[in-house]
């Protein structure tokens, strides 16, 4: 074992951007490690787009989807649906679990600092974001689904989206206290939400369609199905409520974020 | 030098349990000091506080120059102190070697890898997934990232909690070693073995106060105590044909004295004239433990007990 550092020396920190990749690195790492866990991630959408497929695959263009065929419009909301799995649920429920088994005291003590440790997640659920949205389209397109053609919309509707679910995700870490509860309250929140914003089926009802559209998960289907379906650009107004939400997300989150099991 | 430690006038509430009342003491640099106590008297409050992880009501703590609760030398303390927690926290699916890299890519003057994993006992056991080890391996483990920053100072609560005795054995020989490159260290434990074996002084805590410190050998004045030797009675004597005043207990002769030299020398003289053997002849002071229970005993009949706080 070699000599301490010199006594009461200030210690550099380490680079910011060395910290982050570092970051990411063991993040990912320790995902594709837990393979049950990598696996139904990614089975999860697309065995849904199956089913799907299998129902509504002949159903073509109706005005009941708003003019699109089934599968154009599940494809963009199946998409949106696993990006909010993801970074809000899954996101949710494995901070809740990290502070009760006390992993996020353990990174706490050491010099990582909170936003490395969050951006590390975040980058995580981007990734998995896309991997997940890739597949859907792949399977999408076996059922003669056209390919969209505005990648580069879809692109930053994905990584806003992510970014606005995992705040939101974080909040709802923030204020359950015990990782038994956090499933259950994750979807309690979610479940509803995802019926009146037509991840299901189209709502066709004008006032819970307006109400449902300044909640966070009709923007993002919305802003989805656009690039997706109707060869669209970005839907600046509907990214600006979602991004609304992500800011109302990091505000509870910051504000109440806890890494000790034990509260005060 | 400035001491690692300092702390004045200590107090922390939960709602209406008082779990530190006042708490004075210090730590000077490159010492090891026990916190002792029983459960609720305050230790891993006073712990959580000095690692920035509790907010004091009042007084104060001063480590490493800095206040624990001043966030804008949170990064530099984090970087300078490890922690050993009592619960084990690391995630199941990474290896062991892949478990304490992640840790050393958060410090700027972190040890190598390699050369930490051998001292805690886990060489051998680097590609091991995390999941897969004994708890007194993942003990170990908890160790190497408590160590991988190199600190300069160390909390170690409960560390040997679940080692077989060769672990703890090594493990105390590994914190002397931390000691001896000039690591300074503040540990909590039940074990008083482990008090008397690694500390140079103990803070004995009741109830949220100190009620003793000191080095563990002169302890509630244990090094001035009265000796006891104790042997089994001969076979051809009476109690009462001793040379020194003695009674009877659990079958053993107890004689108590100031001057356990001179005792001694009177006690054996007397058997070899008999011809006769003191049978489990021993000499005994007051141990860590009988001082420390007294200590604990004696503050606990004069106030309320506390709620544990954990």
């Amino acid at each position: 074992m070699t000599a301490a550092i010199a006594v009461g020396r200030t210690r550099p920190r380490r680079h910011a951007l060395t910290l982050l990749v570092h970051q990411v690195r063991y993040e990912q790492l320790s995902f594709w490690r837990n393979p049950q866990s990598a696996i139904f991630t990614f089975v999860f959408p697309v065995v849904f787009v199956v089913i799907i497929g299998a129902l509504f695959g002949g159903v073509s263009r109706s005005s009941y989807f708003g003019g699109l065929s089934a599968l154009q419009y599940y494809v963009p909301t199946i998409a949106a649906l696993s990006v909010l799995g993801s970074c809000y649920g899954q996101l949710a429920v494995a901070l809740a679990a990290r502070r009760q088994n006390g992993i996020l005291k353990r990174v706490r003590a050491t010099p990582l600092p909170a936003w490395a440790y969050f951006a590390g997640l975040l980058a995580h659920c981007v990734l998995v974001s896309f991997v997940d949205v890739a597949l859907i389209v792949g399977v999408g397109r076996l059922y003669g689904v056209p390919l969209p053609s505005h990648w580069l919309a879809i692109a930053a509707t994905l990584v806003l989206g992510a970014a606005s679910f995992c705040a939101l995700g974080v909040a709802v870490a923030s204020v359950i206290s015990n990782a038994e509860a956090a499933p259950a309250v994750a979807q309690l929140v979610l479940f509803p939400l995802l019926f009146i914003s037509g991840t299901y089926l189209p709502i066709h009802f004008a006032v819970l369609n307006r109400i449902a559209g300044w909640l966070p998960v009709r923007p993002f289907n919305e802003a989805l199905t656009g690039p997706f379906a109707q060869h669209a650009g970005p839907d600046w107004s509907h990214l600006a409520v979602l991004a609304a939400w992500g800011v109302v997300g990091a505000t509870v989150a910051i504000r109440r974020f806890r890494w000790d099991p034990r509260p005060e | 030098m400035p001491n690692a430690i300092e702390v004045t006038g200590l107090r922390k509430s939960y709602g209406s349990v008082h779990a530190v009342k006042n708490v004075n003491f210090t730590v000077r640099r490159g010492e090891i000091v026990a916190l002792l106590g029983p459960n609720g008297a305050g230790k891993t409050t006073t712990l959580e506080i000095l690692e920035g992880f509790r907010v004091r009501d009042e007084g104060s703590a001063v480590v490493l120059g800095y206040d624990p609760n001043d966030r804008s030398h949170a990064r530099e303390l984090r970087e300078r102190t490890g922690l050993v927690l009592q619960d084990i926290a690391v995630e199941p699916y990474l290896t062991v070697r892949e478990t304490v890299a992640r840790s050393a890519g958060y410090y700027s003057a972190a040890r190598d890898v390699g050369e930490i994993i051998t001292p805690v006992g886990l060489n051998g056991q680097e590609r091991r997934k995390v999941r897969t080890l004994s708890g007194g391996q993942k003990r170990r483990l908890d160790l190497a990232l408590g160590l991988i920053g190199n600190p300069e100072l160390l909390y170690l609560d409960e560390p040997t909690t679940g080692f077989d005795p060769a672990a703890r054995r090594d493990a105390w020989e590994l914190v002397r070693q931390l000691r001896a490159s000039g690591t300074t260290v503040l540990l909590t434990t039940h074990d008083m073995d482990e008090a008397q074996a690694l500390a140079d002084r103990v803070v004995v805590l009741s109830a949220g106060l100190v009620v003793a410190a000191g080095p563990p050998a002169v302890l509630g004045g244990r090094d001035r105590a009265r000796a006891r030797i104790t042997f089994a009675l001969p076979d051809c004597g009476a109690i009462s044909d001793l040379p020194l005043p003695g009674i009877e207990q659990n079958g053993a002769v107890v004689v108590e004295t100031a001057n356990p030299t001179l005792a001694l020398s009177e006690l054996t003289a007397w058997a070899m004239r008999r011809g006769t053997e003191l049978a489990g002849l021993a000499v005994e002071r007051p141990s860590l433990e009988d001082v420390y229970l007294q200590l604990t005993h004696e503050s606990a009949n004069t106030s309320a007990p506390e709620r544990s706080t954990r």
